[in-house]
């Protein structure tokens, strides 16, 4: 009972802190409705804390049932299992910080009740969705935080120059998650005609009653449902091909693009296929295309990342490189090692984008890296904790990326050497790119000028606060799944953590590599990691050799920077295509065609009126004569009958 | 019987209020004609029909009058009831509201649509049904445009024409049963011939088709919608297209029941490609009613090709989204009315920038959008949701066609918000939402949310008639048994 009501007040905080900053915001003092709505997630994380604690068992909270119809009904129902409190522990925590970090972040800004007010409502469909015991609630939390993510990228909507530009960015996210929904829909639709219901736990059941009973599961019917849920994946967690929307979502303010686009909301398609691995385990089909697919981002994003020039679209094609990175995961079927990644990516890479925020605040709002440089000493803080994050994300040894992903690349090992191969070219275009990035920005000379430079601050207190938690996580993270080479016995804590929940089918069977591969694939790591990173400390340091104009670009180079021509190319098959149709149809069939036709059918009848009207002349003698002549025929025909 | 004397009295005492008063007396009378619907509604077993007038048996040529209530016809007297006083109050600082002529017409439709679903009776439906059709031409005659006579006569004659056809086949199953009372027709119609039956049910197609409007039937709308009055867009929208929807689901499949089947995929794909269609073409439009007009087709269409499903969560959840249209268009066209007539221009590229100068209008012309495009929280939600899942298991094509509108509506809707109000200013001033405008705006968002919230309440209401009706379908299999 204790938990029940726990478990309601942590969905439920977010959701008062909403309308409370929302609708009270706006005559409250600032100070009052920042605090209003951080502690609204704070609280929040306590309670998911609590809950970490008592929880040993899957529980579910039944609300209220939505819609009840005859043959199938939609209820408003919560899960408490491993799975959905850590995915609530994350959201809430990483949730708090970048609160605080807004509040000084955004500080200056008019619409800052509106900010909080948002950031909340997201956290609250957040929670939805991962707390959910049915797909219904999922899909509930699933458009909320579109809805959100919308409301977010284009909150500086009314600006003068950018505005316009920041709303259709909103939109094209907004879109392109819209599709991917159509998947998630259909999905829902043909799990209740499957199986006739929407719960997770009910489901499995079923299933399992199946298998026990040896009948023959409904194999089409689950790859067909796992396509449409992976369908839904790729547009939430921008994989190919639904990806192109998470670069532009960058033009909402970096807290955003460290809560939404980095560390929660892309993750969500990740725990909709862990949460359904049940169905996956029975669709190796759609498991090997989430291989390929998650592969195939991860190069693709890695490579545009090479040359880009803005510091947060690097950051962002690095989260897609990075959740491809764990879809390969998922798709090898090792659900744990993917939801540790999830983990520590949430940690460094929420680092990374509240360290660029904090970089951009310095540069008064200047985001090219081909106008930073020097900036380490002047933002001390800031670069330190940015040097961690991008020492994690490379894989540096001992911190928390280099763990969760050397435990991908082991299953990758033992897949196929030809699947470890192209990961590592992703791991090794990483830490390329995240070294570039880190040098062109704090190393080097200043390159914007004077009047920028004398500009440059390290930021409040606020600000600084999260990213040195974060730091702090992103460091010791890998602790919570420690291989069994460094500890026996509590190694792999994390796995059997989330055992009940992602066992699917079968017994957890984690793959342990021998000892000695293990160690060798961890020194192979380590050593690209610090061999990267000792190139690009002479290439961009000692050698100075600097990101180029756009219009120098040459080759593989211009095509990274030109983001591969992948919005060209959808602008040209899609969105060009739709406009002519629309307007073609509309000048052409509805205009000329309907509504003409219209007049053709009235003209046609017009023109009988015309011909029938001389029959009603008034002369008597007419009508006389047409009478006569009528009875004469009458009669010849009756005559002729005869 | 006040339901529907009710509305006459208040339209005739209207001429009588010196013409200061009118608006405030426009209002109070309307708010007076819910509170004794809301009264009726607390007397009311949603499992029960209520009799206003008993069939009258001996009248020449099987007429009955019989006029009465079930929940379904409940429902949609509620529904207008409570909508006419949002439009009144919507205009309420209108030059229109001013006239006496206008505010006795708007009660004038609302006894010809209250008649509309009391009406138990075939001829009496038909007669309440034309009835509708005079004080709405003659506001939109009135108060529209100039130089509107053309769009005018169109909508007229159309009409007209579409409802020639279902007095067809009402006099077809009347002079074939004897009797126009409803439950003999539905009798009839469920042991009916197949051809006669198909032919009935054209017949009430065409006169809905065109009413709704599905696709091909739909030229006539956009340009009356953009010419009219707004009290003239949001009465033929949210309430007269109403009445079609309610017709299918009451008269057209049970009275043609046997021959249904052979026109329901026609139906079917009519809506679904008025869906596209409709979509499509909204995605570039550029004036910003003709773009709500197409919308307006691709959100109907939707509905029709649901109700055709004829499953009880088909009809229940198409009721639902009936609502919920409602609520959509009395609130984009009140947000086009307020652009349009503080900006002098419907072009979205001539307007941007609002939300800056207009705060208040931004955040409820968004809330409107976010409701038209269905997101959780609101009754459209589950009514798309529910109504896509239906039509998937009818065949996946006719669900997948349906499930576009999730990516569409999103596309022209967002298109259309963003290119009026976001962006730099274009104007130098606007002025912000007066308090009638943000009452009804709040009004319309915090029945979406309700319904979004609990839409168990309105299936609930309205299960007991629809099983009713589609026991009546059944009558053929219970005479074999």
């Amino acid at each position: 009972m204790g938990q029940n009501i726990l478990l309601l007040t942590l969905i439920a905080l977010p959701l008062v802190g909403f309308v409370l900053t929302g609708f009270l915001g706006k005559n409250l003092p600032k100070r009052f409705t920042v605090t209003i709505a951080t502690l609204a997630v704070f609280s929040s994380f306590v309670c998911a804390l609590l809950l970490f604690n008592m929880n040993d068992k899957t529980q579910i909270v039944h609300l209220f049932n939505v819609v009840n119809f005859e043959d199938f009904r939609l209820s408003a129902n919560f899960q408490i299992d491993s799975l959905s409190i850590w995915m609530t522990l994350i959201i809430t925590g990483v949730g708090t910080l970048i609160h605080i970090f807004s509040i000084g972040y955004m500080s200056n800004d008019e619409g800052i009740f509106k900010f909080f007010a948002y950031l909340n409502l997201f956290i609250f469909s957040m929670l939805l969705l991962v707390l959910g015991s049915n797909y219904f609630v999922l899909f509930f939390g699933w458009e909320g935080v579109g809805i959100c993510s919308y409301l977010l990228i284009g909150f500086h909507f009314s600006d003068e120059e950018k505005g316009m530009e920041n709303s259709i960015a909103a939109r094209k996210a907004f879109i392109m998650n819209r599709i991917g929904d159509i998947g998630l829909l259909f999905a829902l639709f043909m799990l209740l005609s499957t199986f006739g219901t929407l719960e997770f736990t009910m489901i499995a059941d079923k299933i399992h009653e199946l298998k026990d009973a040896h009948v023959t599961l409904p194999y089409f019917a689950i790859t067909c449902i796992t396509l449409c849920l992976f369908i839904a994946a790729t547009g939430k967690s921008a994989q190919i091909p639904l990806f192109t929307w998470l670069p532009d979502a960058m033009a909402g303010p970096t807290p955003v693009s460290a809560l939404i686009h980095a560390a929660t909301m892309v993750t969500a398609g990740i725990y909709l296929i862990v949460r359904s691995n049940f169905l996956f385990e029975l669709a190796p089909f759609t498991q090997e295309i989430i291989l390929y697919v998650g592969l195939a981002t991860s190069l693709v994003a890695a490579f545009i990342a090479m040359r880009q020039s803005d510091i947060k679209k690097v950051l962002a094609y690095s989260t897609v490189s990075q959740l491809g990175l764990m879809f390969v995961a998922l798709g090898m079927g090792a659900y744990t090692v993917a939801l540790f990644h999830v983990t520590t990516h949430a940690f460094f890479k929420a680092l990374l984008f509240l360290g660029s925020g904090s970089v951009i605040h310095a540069m008064s709002e200047e985001q090219d890296i081909r106008k930073m440089g020097g900036l380490a000493k002047k933002i001390p803080i800031t670069h330190l904790t940015f040097l961690i994050g991008t020492l994690a994300i490379s894989g540096f040894p001992f911190l928390s990326g280099f763990y969760s992903k050397d435990e991908i690349l082991a299953h990758a090992l033992m897949e196929s050497p030809v699947l470890y191969g192209a990961l590592m070219i992703a791991v090794t275009l990483t830490a390329i790119y995240m070294f570039r990035l880190y040098f062109l920005v704090f190393h080097g000379k200043f390159r914007g000028g004077n009047e920028l430079e004398s500009h440059v601050h390290e930021s409040g207190p606020a600000m600084t606060f999260p990213l040195i938690v974060l730091a702090i996580l992103s460091v010791f993270g890998g602790i919570l799944n420690l291989p069994g080479i460094f500890l026996h016995d509590q190694a792999h804590w994390f796995s059997h953590y989330l055992e009940s929940t992602t066992a699917g089918l079968n017994e957890i069977e984690v793959h342990h590599l021998e000892s000695s591969k293990a160690i060798i694939l961890m020194i192979v790591a380590s050593l690209i990691a610090l061999g990267v990173m000792a190139w690009a400390y002479f290439n961009y340091v000692k050698k100075g050799n600097l990101a180029k104009a756009d219009n120098e670009l040459k080759g593989w180079e211009k095509a990274s920077n030109s983001k591969l021509y992948i919005d060209e190319l959808y602008n040209l098959l899609f969105v060009k295509p739709l406009e002519l149709i629309s307007k073609t149809i509309y000048s052409y069939f509805d205009t000329l065609v309907l509504r003409n036709g219209v007049f053709i059918i009235a003209g046609l009848i017009e023109k009988t009126g015309n011909v029938t009207r001389k029959w009603q002349s008034g002369f008597l003698a007419s009508y006389l004569f047409w009478m006569l002549l009528s009875i004469v025929g009458l009669i010849t025909y009756y005559l002729i009958k005869i | 019987m006040e339901l529907l004397i009710l509305p006459l009295v208040l339209a005739l005492l209207s001429y009588v209020i010196p013409s200061k008063g009118v608006k405030y007396y426009g209002l109070g009378a309307s708010l007076v004609i819910l509170a004794v619907t809301i009264g009726h509604l607390l007397h009311f077993n949603a499992e029960n029909y209520v009799a206003i007038i008993n069939p009258i048996n001996d009248l020449p040529f099987g007429l009955s009058f019989k006029l009465g209530y079930d929940s379904l016809s409940f429902v949609l007297v509620l529904l207008v009831n409570s909508v006419v006083p949002l439009i009144l109050l919507a205009n309420f600082y209108k030059e229109l509201a001013t006239n006496k002529s206008f505010t006795a017409l708007v009660f004038f439709m609302q006894m010809g649509l209250t008649g509309v679903f009391l009406a138990q009776d075939g001829m009496l439906f038909y007669i309440f049904w034309e009835v509708t059709l005079i004080p709405i031409f003659l506001i939109l005659y009135w108060f529209g445009e100039q130089n509107n006579n053309r769009v005018l006569l169109k909508f007229f004659i159309y009409t007209l024409l579409g409802s020639l056809a279902m007095l067809l086949a009402i006099i077809v199953l009347g002079v074939a049963s004897h009797s126009f009372e409803y439950e003999s027709l539905a009798i009839y119609g469920a042991i009916a011939p197949a051809k006669t039956a198909c032919w009935i049910s054209c017949g009430f197609l065409l006169a809905f088709a065109i009413k709704i409007p599905l696709f091909p039937f739909h030229t006539w709308q956009p340009a009356t919608y953009t010419s009219s009055p707004m009290a003239g867009t949001m009465l033929l929208s949210a309430l007269m297209l109403k009445m079609a929807l309610y017709g299918m689901i009451k008269w057209m499949i049970p009275l043609g029941f046997t021959g249904i089947e052979s026109i329901k995929w026609l139906v079917i794909t009519l809506g679904l490609i008025g869906v596209v269609y409709g979509a499509v073409i909204a995605i570039k439009q550029n004036d910003i009613k003709t773009l709500f007009a197409y919308a307006s087709i691709s959100h109907v269409g939707l509905i029709a090709a649901g109700i055709m499903i004829y499953s009880t969560t088909a009809v229940e959840v198409a009721i639902i989204q009936m609502i919920n249209h409602s609520i959509v268009s009395v609130g984009l066209f009140l947000a086009a009315d307020i652009l349009e007539s503080r900006t002098n221009t419907r072009d979205l590229y001539s307007l941007g920038g609002i939300t800056k100068l207009a705060p208040n209008f931004g955040f409820w012309f968004a809330t409107i959008t976010f409701v038209s495009i269905s997101v959780p929280f609101t009754a459209g939600f589950f009514g798309e949701f529910l109504l896509i899942k239906e039509l998937f298991e009818a065949h996946w094509f006719a669900g997948f066609s349906a499930a576009t509108t999730l990516v569409f509506g999103a596309v022209y809707m967002l298109r259309a918000f963003q290119l009026s109000m976001f962006g730099a200013p274009k104007l130098t001033a606007f002025e912000d939402l007066k308090w009638n405008e943000i009452l009804v705006f709040a009004i319309l968002l915090a029945t979406a949310i309700f319904l979004g919230l609990f839409p168990q309440f309105v299936i609930d209401f309205v299960k007991p008639s629809i099983a009713k009706i589609q026991e009546l379908t059944s009558y053929d299999l219970k005479i074999i048994k």
